[in-house]
């Protein structure tokens, strides 16, 4: 997912959704489903941000903090807590995340670089787009959000282990 | 239309595989010193469906070379190459030429510089001609024809064309006397023989065991196009078996042909059999229906048809009448016995074996007791069980596959490196799962490349250590209980300890002051980033470490063990599970939650008295069993599970451990014992040490599944791996 395609590769669809107070993006198809937050099996000797497994229809898959993966504070379960089941690269993970939003359609031109940041490793934000948001009533909010849009490749659980080790 | 065909060629390059591993059986068979016309006749057919299906598929090269290797190896079956060593060594590098090229025409390799060895099977085609006479006197005791009248010369020169034999060949042979005494045999396969898949090739193939021929075809009942039933048979073979077969032994072979069917077994007269009038009557249709087996190449005809086999003879026929007739039948003999089945659609089945499984137990969990114990419910789990052990065996396969490419990998390193290395191979039947056979090939490259680079010295060491100058490599594999043990061992130098653990202390691996058990420092040799040897070889230097071949292993449920004797040599074992999927397991807590202990490992339970339990160190503890002190180990420390249990209120598991001997492993309580399909971890996670998977129990809820040989093991720290951070 990088962030220079050729305006050929325009429309994408993302999910975005919320960790904290900030709006995250992944694209839709690396989406496979949303399901409830239940409390995984954990899993020893695994990091912190490593919640513990789960069943997905008989695949036995991790599920990840993606608050704490990214360096946030650890996401807070309540009643909207929800894990987005994605796929990266082939494997599956689910991410807890704090809320699920919406599913947007962007232009590839609309993607602005992320500002370069000293974190150990490459950046997991691909870039940062602005979209608009529905009010609650309904409106448009004139102002729009600002949604990181996270590189799923850059996040692979076994390429960061690997760093790690 | 071209997926279609992609799809042929893949099953091509399948077939071209299981050729391969024939061939390559045969040879080192031969190499041994077994070179009976069986194992010849096994590594000609080989050769030859290889050199047919590339030439269907348009690859020259692999044709053309296929095609010089299959003339030797026809010359050799019919016994006017003799096969001594020198020739057998040349076949061998052939082979390695040939699977050199299929992989070229696979697109999974260049194309290999075939040359030289070209030039090596045209000197020994070429040098033929004196060993031919001699070679052929003996088979001459069979038919009894006359070898003077067969000038070497001739032979020679139709030695070289295995197909293409015109019409005119054949009245030669037939309108010659047949042999004196020779069996005459008539055989009509009747509508019903094949109905009922009487195969007449395979009949035929089995008058050709007993060294009989196919004298010839008669298809004169053979009706035009328009009136073609494709499910009748029109043929009429007369075949000829040597005089001293005895009739009943003839007999047996057409014992599955139905009685309708023609059968005559006759002595044939002095004069000229029938086959003449045949023969003309192929000539209208336009295809040579003889064949002609390799004995016939004695016959003194000038023009004798070529040393062909029968099989290559007799399939043209099958295939041209295919065209006019039944096109099963070629297909039939193909697929004889066994069926091609993708292997997606057999882990499909597993899954949903292991899914019937799992449905079954919740099934029983949410009956009541009363009505659990209903005939019904067992019924259905015996069942059950019997599917999935079904299915199981359905995926276990000889680990010969895995070992078949261990003899050309050696041919190469001896090469590479100048050493002479034996191979001794045993338990290649052992029957393992595909799964697991799929996963050990890269271990078992590297150990043995491994075993060959720095196992093994060279031939001047050797003797200067007053051993043979030709080391030894001995791959085997047995079963032992659940587990598949596959040892690579050589008779080299052993580990050299001393500067395993400089190297170690060098590279961080250990500190300085460690003190270590010989076990540890061998098993350094293991920790990622770690290599003695002083120069990085071509051989062993190529990125895959034995850190990689233990990771591989610990991956697939096994653990790998190292033991080493200085002088004598070093023998790495892989200890593997025998199946990658179904497990007996207890279900015990851990600081409350559930995890499976693997059954095959649990000898007894104990619910320790108090003080029978006791410290021997501020983190260590025995408990004392009838007099004899077993280390304890509490799994809910090793992972960092909160417990302030007491220990009397705990259950002591006494395991036994391959590497370990009889630890007790402290759990909270046991829940049950059940089968459970285990999943793994690295699918989409990565191995955890102390875990071999996790399992999904019948309320759908997780359990993980206990790695008894990783928990009971030393500590981990002088293994960094993983995250035990």
């Amino acid at each position: 997912m990088s962030t220079n395609d050729n305006a050929a590769a325009a429309d994408r669809k993302i999910v975005t959704f919320s960790l904290g107070k900030q709006t995250f993006g992944i694209d839709m198809t690396a989406l496979i489903e949303i399901r409830e937050w239940d409390e995984p099996t954990p899993l020893p000797n695994v990091p912190s941000f490593i919640k513990g497994v789960t069943n997905l229809r008989g695949n036995v898959i991790p599920v990840v903090g993606l608050a704490e993966r990214l360096g946030w504070e650890p996401s807070v379960i309540h009643a909207r807590s929800c894990i987005l089941v994605v796929n990266i690269a082939g494997k599956q993970a689910g991410f807890l995340v704090d809320e699920v939003n919406d599913i947007v359609g962007i232009g590839a031109a609309e993607v602005q670089p992320a500002p370069e940041v000293e974190t150990i490793e490459a950046s997991v934000i691909a870039g940062l787009v602005r979209i608009a948001t529905r009010a609650k009533d309904g409106t448009k909010d004139e102002n729009g959000t600002m949604v990181l849009l996270l590189d799923l490749d850059a996040l692979s659980l076994t390429r960061h282990l690997d760093l790690a080790a | 239309m071209s997926d279609e065909l992609d799809e042929i060629q893949a099953i091509f390059f399948e077939e071209c595989t299981e050729g391969l591993t024939t061939a390559e059986e045969g040879l080192s068979a031969m190499q041994a010193g077994d070179v009976s016309a069986e194992i010849i006749a096994g590594v000609f057919r080989a050769v030859h469906s290889i050199k047919g299906g590339a030439g269907a598929f348009g690859h020259t090269d692999l044709t053309a070379f296929a095609h010089k290797f299959e003339n030797v190896l026809d010359e050799v079956r019919a016994g006017k190459i003799a096969p001594t060593p020198g020739v057998v060594k040349v076949m061998l590098s052939s082979f390695d030429i040939l699977s050199d090229h299929v992989a070229a025409a696979r697109g999974t390799g260049p194309r290999p510089n075939d040359a030289a060895t070209l030039v090596l099977l045209e000197q020994v085609l070429a040098n033929k001609g004196v060993d031919g006479d001699d070679a052929g006197a003996p088979a001459a005791a069979a038919p009894a024809p006359e070898p003077t009248a067969a000038p070497a010369g001739e032979a020679d020169e139709f030695g070289f064309v295995p197909v293409g034999v015109s019409l005119d060949d054949f009245d030669a042979p037939a309108s010659e006397p047949a042999p004196l005494g020779n069996w005459i045999v008539r055989f009509g396969p009747s509508r019903a023989a094949l109905a009922n898949a009487g195969e007449p090739l395979l009949v035929i193939r089995e008058v050709e065991s007993l060294g009989g021929w196919i004298e010839s075809v008669d298809t004169s009942a053979l009706p035009g196009l328009r009136d073609l039933d494709c499910e009748d048979s029109y043929f009429v073979w007369t075949l000829g078996v040597p005089g001293e077969v005895e009739q009943s032994m003839i007999a047996d072979c057409f014992d599955f042909v139905p009685p309708d069917s023609i059968v005559e077994i006759t002595r044939a007269e002095v004069a000229a059999p029938a086959p003449a009038p045949a023969a003309e009557e192929a000539d209208e249709f336009g295809f040579t229906p003889v064949g002609v087996s390799l004995d016939d190449f004695d016959v003194p005809a000038p023009e004798a048809a070529p040393v062909a086999p029968a099989l290559k003879l007799v399939e043209p026929a099958v295939e041209e009448a295919a065209a006019k007739a039944a096109p099963e039948r070629a297909a039939a003999a193909e697929a004889a016995q066994t069926i091609r089945v993708d292997l997606g659609k057999l882990d499909l089945l597993l899954n949903l074996v292991g899914e019937l499984v799992i449905r079954n137990s919740i099934l029983a969990d949410r009956l009541s007791p009363a009505d659990q114990q209903r005939v019904e419910l067992p019924e259905l789990a015996r069942l059950t069980r019997q599917i999935q052990d079904n299915v199981m065996s359905l995926r276990a396969q000889p680990i010969k596959q895995a070992f078949s490419r261990v003899p050309r990998m050696l041919r190469d390193l001896s090469t590479e490196t100048g050493k002479k290395i034996l191979l001794e191979t045993t338990g290649e039947t052992t029957e393992v799962d595909k799964g697991v056979i799929e996963k050990i090939g890269d271990p078992l490259t590297h150990m043995i490349r491994n075993a060959a680079d720095h196992g093994l010295e060279s031939a001047e060491e050797r003797i200067a250590a007053g051993k043979s100058p030709e080391g030894t490599i001995k791959l085997s594999a047995e079963q032992r209980g659940a587990r598949i043990f596959v040892r690579v061992s050589d008779n080299g130098r052993g580990i050299d300890r001393e500067r395993v653990k400089a190297k170690a202390i060098e590279k961080g691996i250990i500190p300085a002051d460690a003190q270590l058990t010989n076990e540890e420092i061998d098993q350094l040799i293991c920790a990622p980033g770690f290599s003695t040897a002083a120069t990085i070889s071509n051989i062993s230097g190529r990125g895959v470490g034995m850190d990689v071949v233990r990771s591989n292993v610990e991956a697939l449920g096994g653990r790998l063990e190292i033991s080493s004797t200085p002088g004598q040599g070093t023998s790495f074992t892989m200890v593997l599970p025998l199946t990658l999927a179904i497990l007996d397991g207890m279900i015990v807590r851990l600081a409350g939650q559930r995890f499976v202990l693997p059954l095959s490992n649990v000898l007894e339970t104990v619910q320790p008295e108090p003080g029978q339990v006791k410290r021997t160190s501020p983190d260590s503890e025995v408990i004392d069993m009838r007099g004899s002190y077993v280390p304890v180990k509490r799994a809910t420390e090793i992972f960092g599970l909160n417990d302030d249990r007491a220990i009397e209120d705990s259950l002591v598991v006494i395991v036994e451990s391959e590497s370990a001997g009889r630890v007790g492993l402290v759990v909270d309580t046991i829940d049950d014992r059940r089968e459970v399909v285990i999943k793994s971890l690295d699918q989409n996670l990565h191995p955890i040490r102390g875990l071999g998977g996790a399992t999904i129990l019948g309320d759908g809820s997780i359990a993980l599944i206990l790695d008894i040989e990783a928990l009971v093991a030393s500590p981990t720290r002088y293994t960094p791996k993983g995250l035990a951070a």
